[in-house]
Order: structure tokens, then sequence, then C-alpha cells
């Protein structure tokens, strides 16, 4: 009896270990591909764990990486957002971005999070724990966020999580704009998972593919989410989105290089009248292309993570219902009722194939082959105006596609102290409209709001943050001036000659259906809670500012030319100051001195004898 | 001491002195030019090296050719075409075939009222993003439908095209890589180039609605031979004097003779012996457009805004076809894609001699300035000379003595009038 007993006792505890944090810790992956326009294919990988918070905090980390737990709880982190970016997200031809541009960062690396501190100070000394922490970690050079490259945004960022209190969290913002994104940090990124790179979606994911993207982003937030009536979970989300080239992935690895197809090979319009055998107009690029999983990623996938939440299946394709995709055996398609996506169950210890034939050559292709792209809330485009090394201009060109809707927004730039930027010539502009800009009424105002913090030489960057707005179907210039400061000798990097990267704007698209009731511009509403309305984010590219250089070989000279005309005028100096000058009568006669005197003035009296005659 | 001063500051008087000027300035002039001469010779003048490492010209394989030459053809076939049609009818027919290479496009008016011309185009220019870049930087391949002599660009333009449709197979660019079809060579390249830096006057120039990163270098294409070619002119000219890196050069040249074989001329010298004449006369031939600062190329608008640019003009009768010289531009294009840095380490300030040969300002300068000191020298002498009274009224000698000679009033009414009046002329040719 006393045996069945502890059989029991031991049966509940194992019953409760395992299941009741199952409940709340759970982990799922999911890789969503979407074919664009211009044989583009979109892969989005998404991994999702949580962990309870009390678990967390006693260090039961389960599914949750022990290595930045253990930062994050180090650094009093309560929120983080790390973002590893590269290339340009071509939104004329691909539409919105994935996730409404949720998961994504400027090119190079971007980092921002909640710290949990009494005072500044405190949130500063936690801020250079947790970059030195995670520049370790993701073998990135986020120690180099230091006090000229950090803020504090005041408008454009919200939590994502839910936090009882919003008193004494700090939100911190870091960039990166020159971090050159590759291998080394995919590595981490994927130990971070649990079932690594080695089974699940994450097999396919391999350094060469992912970074020959023309568009790649990989994401770190963890965020606590409370849900009411549960215990609180601490989030982590990984996320990488690519958009690779389908013609450039799916050339072989061994021979990568683009060479043209024999003649024969070559797709051509036959119907032009001098189409001939050594004459070919090249049929159309963008034509559909046909694929297959492992041409694309170089391998297939293999079969699922154990751990991972057998509810939510592991790969969705976005293409309309009437394409037809072959998959290997064992998995299953499951259209879902948007008719434009579906998604495979797949076998846990296979491989796992898929292939897209080319769509029937009917006659509209474009609209039956790929989903067709949504359009975004916002374009925008940022480049450099004026030249020459002394000043210069930004102009972002912003666009609302919307017929009949303003677009809200923030528009952040955080920028190097070197550029120095004149806040009286910031100006909004409505494309081809000759009024002066903000002389209508208030109604009307472009810029609502501007939160300026200006820079230090030396000691921070500037901070600019304007909420604006872009009325339907205009076109919005926005420009600025800044002034080039030069620099010191030293401060240059080894490359000065290629210019400064200025990083990413960062756009944050207002959600028009909240928080009404705050009334026109006052500043403790947009200051206060935009929380969770960010409709979309997008980021401008980045730009390349180029300095006054000075010659760096010149020092040198300046060096030998000065120690020669020191080491020349000394003499001379020296000996006038050290000398004693006394008149020539008073002066003993005599020696080579009288000789050279009489030698003298006989020379002058013959010149002044020539002179004469 | 005293005494020695004395003597000078009286032989500062000396009427000899003032004979001298002549003299001197004559014995100037005379070094200069002779310095002048010296330089073609072996002792003199340097042989050019490439100076910025990155850009290692020749050190790739170039797969430009193949079935890209059946491309060629087709895209000759139509621009031939086009060829006696508008500019916008020419844009309306190149602007969706760039499209369908999967290029951004977009155009640019422009309309220049100069010397009594007006010049009235429209520019279309197409931007190939790099594959895994971000829009920082840039190069430029510009091909204009009309050289500077106004011939046909009958390969030139579509050479580019095939270009850019094979530059878009490889994922390696760095940096995006911008088409300009001008309709001509020299107000086209210029309004563009404003625009791109916003230097135009916006009521005759249209902005560009589509822009990217700094431009690194342009090369601009003049190819208007049918036939084959034999050799490639580089023209580097630029307007105002200016000149390109020599780096640049080095490496076209670098490309052309070294790895493909193809001969370089300079400063229309068709024929170059490597001998002292030839030497001599490409030399004096670059200071001569140096001198008229004339634009000589479409590449010639992008030095004043610190662009590197040359035009590459194929010429002579040889076994060379399209194919080689679509070669010549993907490895000078590979080479800037190299670079990390804006070109800066060779030489702004240069004579060229010959492919390889070239001085540097150290050396020719003080010929320069010798020429040029004797301009100062006499202007020095002729203004104390107009200082002093006139023969007839000194003609006692100085003695011992005298007071100071005394100076003469300077009548400057009548000079001064001229030389502001020469200087205002000049608005003239801006009119007529």
């Amino acid at each position: 009896m006393g045996q069945f007993l502890s059989f029991l006792w031991i049966s509940i505890f194992a019953l409760l270990a395992f299941s009741s944090p199952a409940l709340g810790a759970d982990y799922h992956e999911q890789l969503n591909l979407r074919p664009l326009p211009q044989s583009a294919l979109l892969a989005s990988f998404n991994f999702r764990s949580n962990t309870t918070v009390s678990e967390f905090e006693k260090g039961n980390f389960r599914f949750f990486p022990r290595s930045l737990g253990q930062i994050l709880q180090h650094a009093g982190t309560r929120e983080l957002h790390l973002r590893f970016s590269l290339g340009r997200w071509d939104a004329e031809s691909w539409g919105a971005r994935p996730w409404n541009g949720a998961r994504e960062g400027g090119t190079g690396v971007e980092l921002w999070a909640w710290l949990e501190a009494h005072a500044d100070d405190e949130a500063d000394r936690k801020w250079l724990t947790l970059t030195n922490a995670l520049s370790g970690l993701f073998c990135a050079s986020l120690n180099f966020i230091d006090g000229t490259r950090t803020t504090r945004p005041f408008m454009s960022f919200q939590p994502e999580g839910d936090h009882s209190t919003l008193t004494n969290m700090h939100l911190l913002y870091g960039v990166l704009p020159h971090e050159v994104v590759c291998t080394e940090n995919l590595t981490p990124f994927l130990k971070l998972l649990p079932c690594k790179g080695k089974a699940g979606i994450a097999s396919l994911l391999d350094g060469h593919k992912l970074f020959d993207a023309s568009w790649q982003t990989m994401a770190i937030d963890v965020r606590p989410i409370c849900s009411p009536g549960q215990e609180c979970v601490l989030q982590i989300e990984q996320t990488i989105d690519m958009v690779l080239d389908i013609d450039r992935s799916k050339r072989p690895r061994d021979n990568p290089i683009p060479r043209s197809p024999p003649a024969d090979q070559l797709p051509c319009d036959t119907s032009k009248p001098y189409h001939s055998h050594d004459t070919c107009f090249p049929a159309d690029h963008t034509a559909n292309q046909d694929w297959s999983l492992s041409q694309i990623f170089g391998k297939p996938l293999k079969g699922t993570c154990p751990l991972t939440d057998p509810a939510v299946p592991p790969v969705c394709l976005q293409v309309p219902d009437s394409r037809s995709v072959f998959v290997s055996e064992g998995a299953f398609e499951r259209k879902n009722p948007d008719q434009v996506s579906r998604c495979y169950e797949i076998p846990p210890s296979a491989d796992f194939e898929m292939a897209l034939p080319k769509p029937d050559s009917s006659a509209d292709t474009t609209t039956t082959a790929v989903v067709a792209p949504e359009t975004p809330l916002l374009y925008a485009e940022r480049s450099f105006t004026g030249h020459g090394q002394e000043r210069g201009g930004v102009q972002t060109i912003l666009r609302n596609p919307s017929p009949d809707t303003d677009v809200e927004f923030v528009y952040m730039e955080t920028l190097p102290w070197f550029m120095r930027i004149y806040l009286h010539t910031l100006q909004a502009r409505v494309a081809g409209d000759a009024r002066t800009p903000n002389s209508t009424t208030d109604d009307n105002k472009l810029v609502r709001q501007v939160y300026y913090r200006p820079a230090v030489d030396r000691a921070r960057g500037t901070q600019l943050e304007v909420r604006m707005r872009v009325p339907p179907a205009s076109t919005v210039f926005v420009t600025y001036d800044f002034e080039k400061s030069i620099l010191r000798y030293t401060e240059y990097p080894p490359d000065a000659n290629r210019g400064f990267d200025v990083a990413a704007a960062v756009i944050t698209v207002i959600n028009p259906h909240h928080g009404e009731g705050g009334g026109e511009g006052s500043g403790d509403d947009a200051g206060g809670k935009l929380g969770r309305v960010a409709a979309y984010t997008l980021r401008t590219t980045s730009l390349l500012c180029s300095l006054p250089t000075p010659d760096f070989s010149m020092p040198y000279n300046v060096i030998i030319f000065t120690s020669t005309a020191i080491a020349l005028a000394f003499g001379g100096v020296f000996n006038i100051l050290v000398r004693r000058f006394v008149a020539a009568h008073e002066g003993p006669e005599g020696g080579l001195g009288v000789v050279l005197g009489r030698v003298k003035g006989r020379l002058v009296g013959l010149v002044k004898k020539g002179v004469e005659g | 001491m005293p005494r020695l001063l004395a003597s000078a500051l009286q032989l500062r008087r000396d009427p000899r002195i003032l004979k001298l000027p002549p003299y001197l300035s004559l014995l100037c002039i005379l070094v200069g030019v002779a310095w002048l001469f010296l330089l073609p010779l072996d002792q003199y003048s340097r042989r050019t090296y490439i100076s910025e490492n990155a850009l290692l010209p020749g050190q790739v394989h170039t797969y430009f050719g193949g079935s890209d030459q059946n491309v060629f053809r087709a895209y000759k076939h139509e621009v031939k075409e086009l060829i006696g049609q508008t500019n916008t009818e020419i844009n309306d027919r190149l602007d969706p075939l760039l499209k369908g290479l999967g290029l951004k496009t977009a155009r640019q008016n422009f309309t220049y009222h100069a010397a009594g011309h007006t010049y009235a185009g429209e520019n279309l220019y197409a931007i190939l993003q790099a594959p895994r870049g971000d829009a920082t930087e840039a190069i430029v391949l510009v091909a204009a439908w009309e050289n500077v002599r106004h011939e046909i660009n009958r390969n030139g333009v579509p050479l580019a095209l095939t270009l850019l449709r094979y530059f878009k197979r490889w994922s390696l660019w760095s940096k995006d890589i911008i088409l300009l079809l001008t309709p001509d060579s020299i107000a086209g390249p210029q309004a563009w180039v404003d625009a791109y830096h916003d230097a135009h006057d916006p009521s005759r120039v249209s902005s560009l609605p589509v822009k990217s990163g700094l431009l690194q270098g342009a090369i601009a294409l003049d190819y208007a031979q049918e036939s084959r070619f034999d050799s490639v002119h580089i023209v580097y000219d630029g307007v105002n004097g200016q000149l390109p890196n020599l780096d640049l050069i080095n490496s076209v040249n670098h490309i052309a003779s070294g790895q493909m074989g193809i001969g370089v001329a300079l400063q229309e010298m068709w024929q170059h012996n490597n001998g002292y004449r030839d030497r001599l006369r490409t030399m004096l031939r670059g200071m001569l457009r140096q001198g008229f600062g004339l634009a000589s190329g479409a590449h010639s608008s992008f030095i004043p805004y610190h662009v590197d640019a040359v035009t590459l003009r194929p010429f002579g009768d040889g076994w060379q076809d399209e194919m080689a010289m679509g070669r010549v531009v993907e490895g000078t294009f590979r080479s800037l894609n190299n670079l990390l840095e804006h070109l800066h380490q060779s030489f702004f300030f240069y004579l060229l001699m010959q492919r390889d040969r070239f001085v540097s300002i150290g050396t020719y300068l003080p010929s320069a300035m010798l020429v040029a000191a004797n301009f100062t020298i006499m202007a020095i002498a002729l203004w104390v000379k107009s200082g002093q009274p006139t023969e007839g009224t000194t003609t006692t000698p100085a003695t011992k003595n005298t007071t100071p000679a005394t100076t003469a009033e300077r009548d400057l009414f009548v000079p001064l009038g001229v030389v502001a009046l020469i200087h205002a002329l000049s608005i003239v040719p801006l009119y007529v």
C-alpha cells in the first residue's frame, strides 16, 4: 500500500513537473514562404517560446536560452529588441513589409531595450553591461554602442510587452549602421534555438544562402506577456526574414558564376522580325520561375523539431489556390479559407521537399502565379542633397499611396554628432504645393510635433523626432540642412575616405483608430501612449556622409619640416640671444677681427666708388 | 655692418638694377620652357603605377560574352530602329526595355540656354540596385545617344544595355550601378549630375525622382564605330582643366592593355611610337586641352563633383569586337566595385605623355612657376619704372647726399578701365 502511495506521489509530481510548465512554456516554429513579383521569394522563419516569469527568475529556463536569459537578468532588462539587417526592401515591387515592419531593423545592427533603473546613470550603466554582454554573445561590435550612439527615443518606440508599471523603465536605443552582418552572427543566433540548426525549419538556414539574399533581417524580441487569469510569461521570439532572388539561389554552389547560358537555352522573344540563330531578344526577365525547397536553400527540410507544438503547421506557403504544388510523401496540405495560403503538416523524421512548377502558361500569369502584394501605408526614401565638404542637406520623400486617408507617423533620425543640423531649416512641404510650408491652419499642418535633442560634440548624437502627417494621395518632402564638423586627427577611422555611415531613419506609422481622445498635438498624448499602436514601421536606407579628410601623411611632413626649420633657426637665434654686444672702441683691438674689419672696409670703399662712378 | 646696409640701400637706387628684370624674366622663360622639354625624357617622367591597392585591376576573370552577343545583336537592331526618332520616342522605347531587365527607371527633362542656343532634352536613367547593398554608393555607366562629334552611339547604347542585363545576374556588386542614357554628350550629363547633387536650377532642369548613394566613379561609352576596333582611346579631360584620379586611368589602361591585349591611346594620338616627339606631343595636347577647359565627353561634367570619370572610345581597324569592349567595362566596374574608399590615393594633378608614363605635379610645377614668375618680375619692374620721373626731367646724376628720388604720379584710370572692360566683355559669349 505504502509502495503504491509513494508511486502515486511520484507520478503526481512527475505530472506536475512536466505538464504544468508545458502550459506556460511552449515552443513553436513556422516557416512562411511567399513568392513575390520579379522572381523573388520571401521566406519568414519564426521561432517562439515562452517561459513563465517565476520559472525564469528561479533560473529554470527550459526553452529560453540560458546564455541570453542570464544576461537579461544581470542587466535588469525587461524588454529587448535586437536586429541584424542587410540589404533593402524594394517596396515598389514587393509591397508591404512582412510583420508590418515590426521585425526588422535598418542596415547594420540595431538594439533597443527597456531597462529597470532608478536613475539615468544607473540605466546607462546597465545599458553598458547589456551591450558588452550581447556583443560577446552575438559576435557583433555592439560594444561600440557608446554614449554618442545611444539615444532615448521619446515618441517612436513603445513597449510591446505587458508591463505592470512603466515608472523606473528606461528605453535606450543604439544603432551601428556600419556593422556588416555575416555568418558569425547567424551561428550564435541559431544556438539560441532549442533544436539549434539540426532539425525543423532551422535546418534550412545556411549562411551562404541567407547572406546572398537581396534583403534579410534577423530579429530577437524578448517581452513579458500577461493574459488575464494566468501567470505572466516571458516570450522570446526569433525571426529571420529574407528575400531570395530565385535565379541566384538556384545556381549550384559549385558553379556560382553566372556565365551566359548556351545560345540554344536562352529564352528568346521569337516574335521579333530580326530573330535568328545568332540574334535573340531576351524574353521577359520577370517571368515566373519554377523552384523547389532544396534548390532554393541548398538542402531539404530535415523533419520537424521534436519540441515544437504539433498544433502549429511548420511550413506555410502563400500562393493562389489555383496553383499546383508538389510535396514529398507523408506531408499533408491544408488550404486556408482565405484562398491564398496553405499550410503543410510534415512527417517528424523524414526529409520534406516542396516544388512549385511554373504556372500554367495561361494569359494573365501575374495575377494567378503570385499573391498580389499589399500596398504599404507609406513609401519613404531618403537621400543627401548638396555637395562639398562643408555643408549638406538631407531630403526624405514620403509618399502616401492611399486615395482617401491621412497617414500620421513619427519620423525619427539619430545622427552622429559631427553632422550638426540646422533645425530652422527643417521643412515639410507637399510636392507641387506652392504655398509656404506650415502657413496653413493647425488642422492642415504637416508637422504636428518636434522633439529635438541637440548633439554635444564627442558626447552624444542628435536625436530628432517629428510627428507629422501626409495627406492622402500626396508626396511630402522633408528637408533639413546640416554642417559637417571637422574631426580630430585621431578620430578618423582607418578608412576615413569611405565616409561615415548615417543610420536609417525610423518611421513609425501611428494607428489611426487608436487614442482618439488625446486631442490634436497635445504633447503628453504623443509622448505617453503610442502603446501598441504602431500600425506599420519602416526604415529608410542608411546614408554615407563624406567628411573633410586630412592628408594623413601631413603630420609626418610637418614634423620633418618644423624640425628642420627649428634646427636651422635655433643656432642663429641662440647665438644672438646669448651674445653680449659691445661697441667696437670698447672692445679689445687686434686679432683676426681687426684684419677682417680692414678687408671689409676696403670692400665697402670699392663698392661706394663704383656707385658714385 | 651699418655701412654694408647703407651700400645695399644705395644699390637699390642703382639704375643698373632697373635694367636687370627683362634679362631675369627671359632667363625664367628659357629655363621654364627648357624644363618643359626635358619632361618627356625617361629621367624626368615616371612610369604609372596603381596606388590604391583595393582596385586590383585585371585580377578578375571576365565572363561577358557567349550568348550575350546574341542579346547584343538584338538590342542593336532595336537601337537601329530608333535612329532618327525624337528623344522622347527613343526613351519611350528604351524605358520598358530597361524595366524588363528588373531595373528602376526614371526620366529627367532639362532645358539650357547658353550662347544663343537652346539645349533641351530628356535623360533616361536606370538603377541596378546592389543585390545585397544599401543605397550608399553607386557607379555610373553613361551611354550618350550622340557623342561630342554628333555621331550616333550605335554600338555604345546596345552594349550598355547588354552589360546591365549581364550585371544583373551577378550578386557581388557592393555598389548600385546606374545606367545613364542622355540625348547628347555635354548638356544631358551636366543636367543629370547637377540634379543628382541638387545644384540645379529647378525651373530649367527637373529634379531626379529616384536617387542612389554617393557616386564613386563613372565610365562613359562612346562607341559609334561600326566595324571592329583595334584600340581604346581614353578621354579624361574634365571641364576647367580638372582631371580624374590617375588610378582610374591606370586601371582602365591596365585592364585594356594588360588583360585584354587592346591598345590604349590618349589625347587623340592614334599612333604613338613611344619616342620623344610623340611623348612631347601627347603632353602638349593634354596641356592645351586643360588650358581651354572645355568638356571633352560625357564624363567631363562628373569631375567637378569629385566623381572620377573617363570616356572610352574604341577606334582603329582591328579584330576586337563589342564583347571585348564589354569586358573592358566589366573589368573596370569590378575594380571600382572593390573600392572601399573614394579614390584618393593617386594623383589628381599630372600630365600624361604615354599610356604608362606621366609627370606629377612636383616635377612639372617648377617649370610652370618659372614661366609664371617672369610675369611677376616684369610687372613689378614696370610698376617701379612707371613711378619714376621720366628721363628728360632727371638728367642730373644722383649724388651722395641728394634727396630721395621723387615718385611720379601714376595715371591708373585708363589701364584699370581697360582691364575692367575686358572682364566685363566676358559676359558676351554667354548670350551671343
